[in-house]
């Protein structure tokens, strides 16, 4: 099969440019610059709702009324962004989601790589059944189960805590399969001799293999910090004190709001997307190589 | 890629920031131990957008600065999104301290031992049985137990525009609507404010896409000859096919026969003509009075319905209550604090009224600047008529039931369904709700 | 979204198989320790993965109120007989299935075009990802907000792009056919970079060399997309595939924040009429039957993939 395995060396290729394998012939020629003018375009559209709304959110209300689809009509003013803030409780927004996306990654990448370093280095009895049951796992729609969970947790007493947002999604076996291939391309004979030297495993997991885990972690710990950034539905039902919600949470409760206050309804949606996009716009290479990782495999 | 650990790193600093920055009530915090949030002495929530919201706003400021206390308003959006999410925190034992709820949707709550019963810090604080409108305080008592301080009535009614309808000859001597005795009379009224008016229709009502609208103009009409649909919770049908035979002749007639009401009407169509002066009449709830105080040129007052059918008037009502979710961890200082904040909203009812509604709290009621009102002097007795929602657990504002038997009225109202097989589509919609299991 | 969280078992089976076979390497007996490494793991992976499904299966048997403790009363299967004779909640069902229908088609094929056509690019790789990629890391809340103000009859752009190319737009919030057409458009907006990821991540692992065969022996680019991109890239089509039906069958954010499931529940997926029943009506044991009903028929469609593509692939492998 071609999807290959994904191994330390596979994530690391560089990006390989077709056009160059091309003769300069002339029908080459005017089908990449077709192709470049379509793409491009493409791409331009794809940001106008960035745009669009940051736009928007600079403007006047009434100006805004009077002329909906001007893209410029002078005056702009950061007003509306004060006002979002002011209105909304999005300082308590960003810093609930921030705790409950670094609590995820925290426990998430320390937990699944626990298990793919026993599955990949330690014989255990059982080791089988524990690979099929993760295995089995990776099929389970947990995002369907949210009926029985929120049972759970209320029974459990963990409801509008940050607990019940960060635990269940925390053994994600998706994340134990990077780790696992990952694991499995480092060279055994590094553990082994760590072994002679009478190294713990506990010593082996943390001081030599997690350390050359890096692309790994870097990519459990990137779909994870968006994964649990973007989660609304669990959130939804969990946090339910207004200074308590996450940042999609709150957001939503802006959608159909006040119909007329365009600028302020804007500035706020500007200010839920900032903080991912700079992260995305700082580590844009490796949430693209992140993503590509988990999905082929 | 050595910027993971860094990345790290400064996470883990960031949660030890936030936890070292924050006391024990904040909601950082208590969103890590589980304990209830104290963000402010009372935590409120409502779902009062517009007017009713900016009212509800001078209450609150009102409140916080004559009592001291802090107060921590949440808008929610309204509807089924409201009362879930209310749910949804009353069962994680973190709801608010208080809120606001329909009392046509309290019986589920109340009876899945969400709220606190109405008992003794209440009565301290002077909040009384005696002291309300009878039909809010029976409609706020699920099981024998009070569990909402209705705030107020506010009734499905009648508006009018008052320079037709003096050249109509419908003014009395006080320059209000004279009383309507019955079906005869009004159809009369709507009659002759259409020639008056000299157009197409006498009144107008909103039938399109509205089907709450259609359901309180339809349960108005129906109560005058029978009891409720359902019974028990919602569990038992107890349809009275003629009442309800004669209610959709009676509603068709208007709009088909008679030709005195639009039989098509989106909520444009009906606030359009009435703010043009095109139909004398309005049927709509009086928290639309604010919206038509704005319109210029335009004389209106509002009166209760007169009996349509049956022979005592009946007004089709709902009201806002104050409730207090349970809460185990709520300390009996918060819960003083609540009620203190209740009491507190009561007696600023006169500001609330300005919203078209008919306050619940008799001291207000009947105060004389209460009674120097216009036009809310004039359907004080609808609050004391009223008929609201069936109680059952599925029956209520914004509820899936009232959408449902409002699309069968509209249908019968456009005229898509005659009378007979109205009825027999409300049975089978009413045979679903009640059989499907009752889940308290 | 959650699309990452789904990722395909196809392989794996091989991996379970060469797993279970004992491993002459180092000394046996780590039962102890593998356990302990594996516990947080399993721990919490019983709790809150296989926890729920029998809590699940539980409640539904009984009359649960899902605001308070306690089970209610036994009940039987009848909460699954009135959930599959629920009117309701097959028209959930069909709008869920209706939504992977019309989105599932044009996320499949729309980033793979745009895919192979960006990787012929020698420069701005980096551009097109940016502005591909940028929507999928946005809250689904934030998208809805910026679509609903471009949905906006008269003032929305959206609305007035209708207007410039001479139509009339398509009641956005009132008509279901509009409604649909609305959480269709701010779908492809929102996932298209997330399978733009997946395809030029596969575009850059065919080695360079066939493309060079190719040109040397005549082939336009439009022949080496059609003859050699194309066929290499079936197995991550395939995935693409898999990934948006799981995905697009567990669909809810959108649709719930845009539309709340409207207008007149004429759009609302599944899982909202899990949501409703459960947690507007406190159904407990009926949204628990209808929770299991749709995860079986979630699971049963991940498995018959595994299960097609496993006879597919097994003979290539070969």
């Amino acid at each position: 099969m071609s999807t290959a395995a994904v191994t330390p060396t596979a994530t690391v290729h560089p990006p390989r440019r077709r056009g160059s394998a091309d003769r300069n012939d002339a029908s080459s020629t005017a089908f990449n610059r077709l192709a470049a003018t379509c793409v491009t375009l493409f791409a331009l559209i794809w940001l106008i709702p960035f745009a669009w709304a940051f736009i928007t959110s600079l403007r006047a209300n009434d100006d805004i009324a009077a002329n909906p689809t001007a893209f410029w009509s002078g005056g702009f003013s950061f007003a509306a962004y004060t006002s979002a803030w002011e209105s909304s409780p999005l300082g308590s927004w960003y810093v609930n989601s921030f705790i409950i996306s670094t609590l995820a990654v925290i426990f998430t990448v320390l937990i699944c790589s626990m298990v793919a370093f026993a599955l990949v280095h330690l014989d255990f009895r059982g080791k089988a059944a524990v690979f099929a049951v993760i295995l089995a796992g990776l099929m389970l729609p947990t995002e369907a189960l949210i009926l029985p969970q929120f049972m759970e947790f209320r029974a459990l007493g963990l409801l509008g805590t940050y607990w019940a947002i960060v635990l269940p999604g925390v053994a994600l076996p998706v994340a134990v399969f990077v780790f696992h291939s990952f694991i499995k391309g480092i060279p055994v004979a590094l553990v082994e001799a760590a072994r002679i030297d009478g190294a713990s495993w506990w010593r082996i997991y943390s001081q030599i293999v997690m350390p050359l885990c890096r692309p790994a972690i870097s990519a459990v710990a990137i779909l994870t910090f968006i994964t649990s950034w973007n989660a609304f539905l669990w959130p939804l039902l969990v946090l339910t004190q207004t200074k308590s919600q996450t940042i999609p949470v709150g957001l939503s409760s802006l959608v159909g709001g006040a119909a007329i206050q365009y600028a302020e309804t804007m500035a706020s949606a500007v200010l839920g997307i900032l903080p991912l996009l700079a992260v995305f716009l700082l580590l844009q290479r490796q949430i693209a190589q992140g993503v590509a990782n988990t999905g082929i495999k | 890629m050595r910027g993971i650990s860094r990345r790290t790193l400064l996470a883990t600093g960031g949660i030890a920031l936030a936890g070292a920055a924050s006391g024990c009530g904040t909601p950082v915090a208590t969103s890590f131990t589980g304990a209830q949030p104290a963000t402010a002495d009372v935590i409120f929530w409502h779902l009062f957008g517009g007017g009713d919201g900016a009212n509800m706003g001078t209450m609150v400021d009102s409140y916080r600065s004559s009592s001291g206390r802090s107060v921590e308003p949440t808008l929610l959006s309204w509807g089924n999104p409201y009362y879930t999410k209310l749910a949804l925190s009353a069962s994680s034992g973190r709801p608010p301290d208080v809120a606001v709820a329909h009392l046509s949707r309290l019986p589920l709550l109340a009876r899945a031992g969400l709220l606190e019963p109405v008992a003794d810090q209440f009565t301290e604080a002077g909040i009384t049985q005696d002291r309300f409108t009878p039909a809010a305080w029976e409609k706020a008592t699920v099981d024998e137990t009070p569990y909402a301080v209705p705030l107020d009535t506010h009734p499905f009614v009648m508006f009018y525009n008052v320079e037709l309808a003096e050249k109509a000859g419908l003014l009395g001597s006080d320059g209000r609507l004279k009383p309507l005795t019955g079906r005869d009379d009004f159809v009369a009224a709507v009659s002759a404010m259409k020639e008056a008016g000299g157009e197409e229709y006498g009144a107008v009502c909103t039938i399109t896409a509205d089907p709450s609208t259609n359901w309180r103009l339809f349960t108005m009409a129906y109560s005058g000859l029978a009891g409720p649909l359902v019974t028990d919770l919602g569990t038992k049908v107890t349809l009275d096919r003629d009442a309800a035979g004669e209610t959709f002749e009676f509603l068709q007639s208007l709009t088909g026969s008679e030709r005195l009401m639009p039989s098509t009407a989106t909520a444009t169509t009906s606030s359009t003509l009435f703010s043009q002066g095109r139909v004398g009449f309005l049927f709509d709830g009086v928290w639309q009075i604010p919206t038509y105080r704005g319109v210029e040129g335009l004389d209106f007052d509002v009166a209760p319905f007169p009996p349509l059918l049956g022979s005592d008037p009946v007004a089709y009502a709902d009201s806002h209550a104050l409730v207090v979710p349970r809460s185990e961890g709520r300390s009996s200082a918060r819960t003083a604090d609540a009620v203190g904040f209740i009491k507190g909203l009561l007696d600023q009812s006169l500001t609330w009224a300005d919203g078209g509604h008919v306050p619940a709290w008799l001291p207000v009621q009947e105060s004389e600047d209460f009674r120097s009102l216009d036009p809310q002097s004039g359907y004080i007795e609808a609050a004391f008529n009223a008929v609201y929602d069936p109680p059952g657990w599925y029956t209520g504002a914004g509820s899936d039931f009232q959408t449902a038997m409002g699309s069968v009225i509209a249908s019968v109202l456009s005229g898509g369904t005659d009378p007979s097989s109205g009825v027999s589509d409300v049975a089978d919609s009413l045979k679903t709700f009640s059989t499907a299991r009752s889940p308290v | 979204m959650t699309t990452g969280a789904v990722a395909l078992p196809a392989r794996k089976v091989d991996e379970t198989s060469r797993s279970a076979t004992p491993e002459d390497r180092g000394p046996r007996g780590h039962t102890k320790v593998g356990w302990l490494f594996a516990a947080p793991f399993l721990t919490l992976y019983v709790l809150f993965l296989i926890g729920p499904v029998l809590i699940g299966a539980v409640i539904s048997l009984f009359n649960t109120t899902t605001v308070t403790p306690g089970l209610g009363t036994w009940v039987g299967l009848s909460n699954y007989a009135d959930v599959l004779s629920s009117g309701d909640f097959w028209a959930s069902m069909w709008h869920s299935v209706l939504f992977t229908l019309l989105t599932t088609p044009l996320l499949l094929l729309l980033p793979l075009l745009f895919a192979i056509l960006a990787s012929r690019m020698a420069r701005g790789q980096w551009f097109y990802r940016l502005a591909f990629f940028a929507p999928f890391v946005v809250p689904s809340a934030a998208v809805c907000l910026i679509f609903a103000f471009m949905y906006t009859p008269e003032t929305g752009l959206i609305s007035n792009v209708f207007g410039w190319v001479g139509l009339t737009p398509p009641d956005f919030f009132g008509s279901t056919s509009g409604a649909w057409f609305a959480v269709t458009l701010l779908t492809l907006w929102w996932t298209f970079g997330f399978n733009f990821i997946l395809y030029t991540a596969a575009i850059q692992e065919i080695s360079e060399e066939v493309y060079e065969a190719a040109a040397i022996d005549g082939a336009g680019p439009w022949q080496q997309i059609r003859s050699i991109t194309i066929p290499l890239l079936r197995p991550t089509m395939s995935l693409v595939l898999i990934l948006q039906v799981l995905a697009s069958l567990k669909v809810f954010d959108q649709i719930y924040i845009l539309l709340a499931g409207g207008p007149n529940y004429s759009t609302r997926p599944v899982i909202q009429y899990i949501f409703d029943t459960g947690f507007t009506s406190y159904r407990g044991g009926y949204a628990a039957a209808a929770t299991l009903v749709y995860f079986v028929i979630l699971v049963t469609v991940s498995v018959l993939w595994l299960l097609i593509r496993r006879r597919t692939a097994g003979p290539q492998s070969a």
